[in-house]
């Protein structure tokens, strides 16, 4: 059985359901409000996390680091949700996790964090982060991870992991139209950037968090100030758009009606 | 048929029949993370640790190791509770002396403080005829009075009811802001998303508590991913769930109530949280108090943060009688008055909130500890009923038990009844809070014969520091709701009332908006920036949530008698509309919308046949509710 | 001054969207005053090149073989850093095509500049480029300037009209490119049966389902079967794409009974997939703000709801029709069907 370490990258982003909207600061755009508005792991982040510790499970040996660059007192009122999830052992950044930070500012951040931790072998090494942020979005932050880590077996937008009795890693991606390509790698060390996987959302297992605790705290406390910035950008706007349609309401037009003017509507060019 | 209530949900899945249930110990295990596990918690965290982080006071289940102290709070996240807040902040700063309230997100100094009293713009509120004259008169001295927006302003503030060099804060704000302190220390861990499903009642003491089961169907039978809930046995239950925390009604049913102690009067506190229009000029630390509308029973308040931000909301009280009187409406009417419209048109609604108050007081304290359990903060009585406020005294009562705690520890002394009623309850009688809230005690006792008794009762109270009050008897909730016929009687005719009650039923909608329409209330301008509906407050303000595979934790007892309540006064006043009129129009309850206020605990017509003081609903622990830091 | 690359790895003609990205990167070249040239990698790239031979490109340049025909992060990054060296551009432009956002950040990376994927638009003013893009999941967007080139960028599909001109025969300059260590492969291609394709991103139309869909029915009844009939029959007679709400494709990992078609990949907004088509009908949906983002980059909006207060409608959509979707839609197949 392989016994794998997986790296997992991951950080914090407001809670989804929250009313966003930027701001303009001195260092450029930010979010309002950002250090009180509910946060949660990134969701994508979060599916890496869960499929990994997933990999770990089923392969007795392996172990799941989680490493996250974020501002500490807001981590570790995350962690204290997520740390019921799954068991990992987390390796703190304490810095901005904004979404205006430029990508390579952060995977430099990050790829240094992955190399100092002790003991990693690179015959064994997942790196798996997610796809793309849902605060910065632009699914770039993890294959500079890669680059600086000189791992070359990169996979995006990954649904499945399974192994290959020769322990050959198979890969599902999503690719366009709704497909999945199906690769091949012989061997690790591969990153892999998760879009959402095919697992339910564990359930909140107090034992796991009491485990994760003892290293949770002690990463917290030592969480290195880091700095990331997007240096070199200058924003001319940062806007919430303005959408406002004039809809028009039907009311009371029998299904008939409505029908004929939507097969119009639709087979209009 | 039907008197036969179902299980408490919790024993049908727990103990024996599950041998995988997991187990850990602790020393203490706390129950609800608001402001009185913050005074505990934060008390505790500096005895048990020494300033370098040492350890102070060693675990009795771990040896070797600190004091291993486990908070459990049901919300998703820490800081999801609601509450107004103006506070006088003793005990706070007891606690942190060096306090900047700028470190606090919202946190300001109290700066101003104001009484306004609301004439009725709109002609709907029932008031009673003495205070319709008295109305004709304020108009008719209108400038002499100061009167403005239909509005007068008190010329004085009581001296109980002020809150000079107190704080307006954020709930949400400040409990996230004490737990990061906490936990920054290592000295207690405090996990969100965990339901405490009940205590663990043994040879007449407690010795520990269960979490929920999650991977279970609605009814709180097993189904996919079955997980039974982890037990944590400890020396210590502490038990600080607040006002409506089902642990402490699990202890109120096993140990009694002391003779004479009730909890007959409640409230429902409904928030907006909203972004004043840069026109507006208050400044921050502005408190504002309103009475006599909408409805003369009904008090608003208005405080204002940093940064152009206000906290404005009302308290619907148990003995305002009307059984259709979902708060939501009416604090939209209270909003558009034009004394507060003024302020905060433009503005923007942020956040919005719901929750019930305890508001019988000391009146209502149970058994403030036993053998391996004690109780703080509101649930313990500790709120006072004058002054309204809440937040202070239940973090003062975590403060008092955690110095009784750091003693028996200290001298190794078990957490037996008759330690704890030395160490804990001899102290909390010494204090403030116990002092305050007996002043308090009988103050609203006048608001059970009509509002302006009350409002004579309170000032009695108050100014003679409790020694008169305005008698007046609280009675069990169900017994003061009156049948929608009775109370719109002269108004709208019973045949009216079963038209409307068919309409809304059918639609599977409660049918206040209606009643209130046809009672003269005008409908509401939604404008989508601080007028919206209450569905749309549910998703903008409030982001309601319900995570999968846990049980439903509103449960009506005995359904099939429901069909003859008349009033459904669970449906009309239900914070989230998470209680609508199902089958046959029997209320149904839909966990999606839950804001878990807890008013259905309180709010039902029926007295329960096992226990004429409640109700027939059950209000369990569960998970879920609002997603919003700011209320 | 400004020297532009348009990239695109090539599996025999040029993928629309990679069309889409030539305009957009000679249109830039043309407001900068300046010319652009084109790379291509794969088997053979010479088609490709001819397809787009009169675009006015100042040189073609392109890796050849047939370990650049797959998908693959190692060879495609490998390829498209050879190409931006010897091109010695300074703005990369590609398309948002699975395979150039696999590696348009390694590929800055590697020629020591940066990248930003997701770009809807371009422009330049006092010659120096801007680009727009949306953050937070698409609810604020953005528009910059960098300083670091080469400034490499993918441009979202739907953004531009796609370059057309006539086909000739380009000539291309060979650039050579290693490819040693390739320990990937791709080994095949899953998708659904051509009858539970349901994710078409050509279509002119986007149909919108919500959990509506499987929700009890005004007359007390749930008809999950017929809403899945329904459905399909309409997708197989409008050939539309079929979006759907977290809502739906949520219900489906709950276990409730729900339409079997449906997965992840469907679902449209915040955290789904934005697409842009056309025109775009949404059906038993309600959704508040921040999860109808998706739903802004269609162009002509239509709602069928039981609810007014629908959020995919209200100051969002042209046209809300409030009503039973199962009795519309029956009819409009039946008209469809004709
Ligand atoms: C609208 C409103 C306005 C108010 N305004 C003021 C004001 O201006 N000033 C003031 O001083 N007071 C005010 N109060 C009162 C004040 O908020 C309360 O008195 C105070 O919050 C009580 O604190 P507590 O810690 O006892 O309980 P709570 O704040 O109720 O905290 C109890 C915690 O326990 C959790 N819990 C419950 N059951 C369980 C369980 N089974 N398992 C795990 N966790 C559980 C709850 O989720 C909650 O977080 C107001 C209240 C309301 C509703
Ligand atoms: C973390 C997180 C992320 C999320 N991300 C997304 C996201 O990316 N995308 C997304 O869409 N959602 C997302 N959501 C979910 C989102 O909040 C909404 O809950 C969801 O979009 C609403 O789904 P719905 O419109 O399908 O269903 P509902 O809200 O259940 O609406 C059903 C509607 O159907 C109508 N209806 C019922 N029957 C009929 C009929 N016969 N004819 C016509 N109308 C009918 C009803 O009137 C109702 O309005 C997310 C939620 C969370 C918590
Ligand atoms: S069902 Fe939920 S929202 Fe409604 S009254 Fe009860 S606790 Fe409040
Ligand atoms: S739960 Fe109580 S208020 Fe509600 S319908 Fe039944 S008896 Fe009436």
């Amino acid at each position: 059985m392989p016994e794998y370490q997986i790296v997992v990258c991951g950080s914090i982003v407001p809670d989804p359901l929250q009313t966003l909207e930027p701001i303009s600061g001195p260092a450029g755009p930010a979010l309002k409000n950002e250090m009180m508005l509910p946060a949660w792991l990134d969701p994508w982040a979060g599916h890496a996390l869960f499929e990994a510790a997933n990999l770990a499970s089923k392969n007795p040996g392996s172990k799941v680091w989680l490493v996250a660059l974020g501002p500490k007192a807001k981590l570790q009122q995350v962690m204290m949700t997520l740390a019921q999830k799954v068991p990992f052992e987390l390796v703190a950044l304490d810095g901005p996790a904004g979404g205006f930070t430029d990508a390579s500012e952060t995977a430099a951040a990050l790829a240094e964090a992955i190399q100092a931790i002790p003991g990693l072998d690179r015959s064994r090494m997942l790196v798996f982060g997610g796809w793309e942020s849902a605060s910065r979005g632009t699914g770039t932050t993890m294959q500079i991870v890669g680059e600086i880590l000189g791992i070359t077996d990169q996979f995006q937008g990954v649904d499945e992991i399974k192994i290959e009795a020769s322990g050959a890693l198979r890969i599902l991606e999503r690719i366009e139209g709704g497909r999945h390509q199906v690769s091949l790698c012989d061997a690790p060390p591969a990153l892999l950037g998760w879009a959402t996987g095919n697992l339910p959302e564990p359930r909140n297992n107090p034992q796991v968090g009491m485990a994760n605790m003892r290293t949770i705290m002690p990463a917290l406390q030592k969480a290195k100030p880091t700095k990331v910035g997007a240096d070199g950008l200058t924003f001319s706007s940062v806007a919430v758009p303005k959408q406002a349609r004039d809809t028009k309401i039907v009311k009371d037009l029998p299904a008939d009606q409505i029908a004929a003017e939507i097969v119009e509507w639709i087979t209009n060019k | 048929m039907g008197h036969s209530p179902r299980n408490a949900r919790n024993h049908a899945v727990s103990g024996s029949e599950n041998p995988e249930r997991p187990q850990m110990e602790a020393d203490i295990v706390c129950v609800g993370f608001g402001p009185a596990s913050g005074g505990f918690l934060t008390t505790l965290a500096r005895g048990i640790l020494n300033p370098d982080g040492s350890t102070a006071i060693e675990s009795g289940v771990a040896p070797g190791m600190p004091l291993q102290v486990m908070c459990y709070e049901r919300a998703d996240d820490l800081g999801f509770g609601v509450s107004g807040v103006v506070t006088r902040a003793r005990g706070i700063r007891e606690s942190f002396p060096e306090l900047d309230s700028a470190e606090i997100p919202m946190a300001a100094p109290v700066a101003s403080e104001k009484i306004l009293y609301l004439l009725d713009p709109v002609g709907a509120s029932r008031r009673p005829a003495l205070m319709r004259l008295a109305d004709v008169a304020i108009r008719a001295l209108g400038p002499v009075l100061r009167v403005k927006d239909d509005a007068m302003e008190l010329p004085w503030t009581p001296d109980f009811l002020e809150k000079h060099g107190g704080l307006v804060l954020s709930m949400g704000q400040f409990t996230q802001w004490v737990a990061q302190q906490v936990m920054g220390t290592g000295a207690a861990q405090i996990w969100p998303g965990s339901p405490v499903g009940e205590a663990i009642i043994e040879d007449d003491g407690v010795a520990g508590i269960r979490l929920v089961d999650q991977g279970v169907a609605k009814d709180g039978k097993p189904s996919d991913g079955f997980m039974p809930g982890m037990e944590v046995r400890a020396p210590l239950t502490v038990v600080a769930d607040g006002p409506v925390g089902p642990i402490g009604q699990q202890l109120d049913r096993a140990f009694g109530i002391p003779e004479g102690h009730h909890t007959h009067d409640w409230a429902l506190g409904m928030k907006f949280v909203v972004d004043l229009p840069e026109t507006c000029d208050l400044e921050p630390g502005t408190v504002l108090h309103t009475l006599g509308y909408p409805e003369p029973e009904i008090f608003g308040f208005f405080y204002v943060h940093p940064n152009r931000v206000a906290s404005m909301g009302i308290f619907v009280p148990s003995w305002f009688d009307s059984p259709a009187r979902t708060a939501y409406r009416y604090l939209q009417h209270w909003m558009l008055h034009p004394a507060i419209w003024r302020q905060v048109k433009g503005g923007h609604l942020r956040s919005w909130g719901a929750k019930t108050l305890q508001e019988s007081g000391r009146r209502g304290e149970p058994r403030l500890a036993g053998n391996g359990f004690a109780r703080i903060g509101e649930g313990s009585g500790s709120t006072n009923v004058l002054t309204n406020s809440g937040v202070d005294e239940a973090w003062t009562t975590g403060v008092i038990l955690a110095e009784g705690v750091l003693e028996l520890l200290k001298n190794k002394q078990p957490f037996t009844a008759e330690n704890l009623e030395s160490a804990y309850v001899a102290r909390r009688r010494g204090s403030w809070v116990d002092k305050d809230g007996r002043i308090a005690e009988r103050g609203r006792d006048g608001f059970q014969r009509g509002i302006i008794p009350g409002m004579i009762g309170m000032m009695l109270a108050g100014l003679t520091k409790g020694l008169v009050a305005m008698p007046g008897k609280p009675m069990p909730p169900h017994q003061r709701v009156k049948t929608l016929e009775e109370y719109y009687r002269g108004r709208i005719a019973p045949d009216e009332i079963r038209a409307i009650r068919k309409e809304s039923d059918a639609k599977g909608i409660s049918a206040h908006a209606a009643l209130m329409e046809r009672a003269g209330w005008p409908q509401i301008p939604f404008d989508g920036e601080l007028l919206v509906s209450h569905q749309d407050a549910l998703l903008i303000g409030g982001k309601v949530q319900a995570p999968a595979g846990y049980a439903d934790h509103v449960e009506f007892l005995y359904p099939s008698d429901c069909g003859t309540c008349d009033s459904k006064i669970c449906i009309e006043m239900c914070s989230g509309q998470a209680i609508y009129p199902g089958e046959n129009g029997l209320p149904a309850f839909d966990r999606e919308k839950c804001v878990h206020c807890g008013a259905c605990l309180w709010n039902c017509a029926s007295a329960n046949p096992d226990d004429p003081e409640r109700g027939r609903i059950n209000f369990h622990a569960g998970a879920g509710g609002l997603h919003s830091a700011e209320n | 001054m400004e020297t532009i690359l348009f990239l695109s790895p090539s599996e025999g003609a040029l993928s629309k969207n990679a069309l889409e990205a030539l305009a957009t990167a000679k249109q830039l070249a043309d407001s900068l005053g300046t010319t652009f040239s084109v790379g291509l990698w794969g088997d053979a790239p010479q088609a490709a090149a001819d397809g787009i031979a009169s675009c006015s490109a100042t040189k073609f340049l392109a890796v050849t073989g047939a370990e650049f025909a797959q998908s693959r992060y190692a060879t495609d990054a490998a390829a498209a850093e050879a190409l931006g060296r010897a091109s010695g551009a300074t703005i990369i432009i590609g398309p948002s095509c699975s395979r150039w956002n696999r590696v348009l950040a390694g590929v800055a990376h590697r020629l020591g500049g940066r990248a930003d994927s997701h770009v809807t638009g371009l422009s330049a003013s006092n010659g120096a480029p801007a680009i727009a893009r949306w953050y937070y999941r698409q609810r604020m967007e953005g528009i910059l300037t960098r300083t670091q080139r080469p400034w490499v960028l993918a441009v979202e599909s739907g953004i531009a009209p796609a370059w057309d001109g006539a086909p000739g025969t380009a000539a291309v300059e060979p650039v050579a490119c290693a490819s040693a260590g390739v320990r990937s492969n791709v080994t095949g291609i899953e998708a659904p049966a051509a009858d539970q394709q349901t994710i078409r991103p050509d279509a002119e139309l986007l149909f919108v389902t919500g959990a509506g869909w499987t929700k009890k029915q005004p007359d007390g009844q749930v008809k999950t079967e017929a809403a899945q009939k329904l459905i399909l029959d309409f997708l197989r007679l409008s050939r539309a794409s079929l979006g759907s709400t977290k809502s739906l494709v949520d219900l489906h990992g709950e276990g409730v009974a729900t339409l079997t078609f449906l997965n992840h990949m469907n679902q449209v907004g915040q955290t789904g997939s934005t697409p842009r088509h056309v025109k775009g009908l949404s059906t038993c949906c309600h959704g508040e703000e921040p999860h109808t983002v998706g739903w802004r980059f269609i162009g002509e909006r239509r709602a069928i709801s039981l609810d007014a207060g629908c959020g995919w409608a209200r100051g969002k959509a042209d046209v809300l029709y409030v009503a039973d979707a199962f009795a519309v839609m029956e009819k409009v197949n039946a008209l469809l069907a004709r």
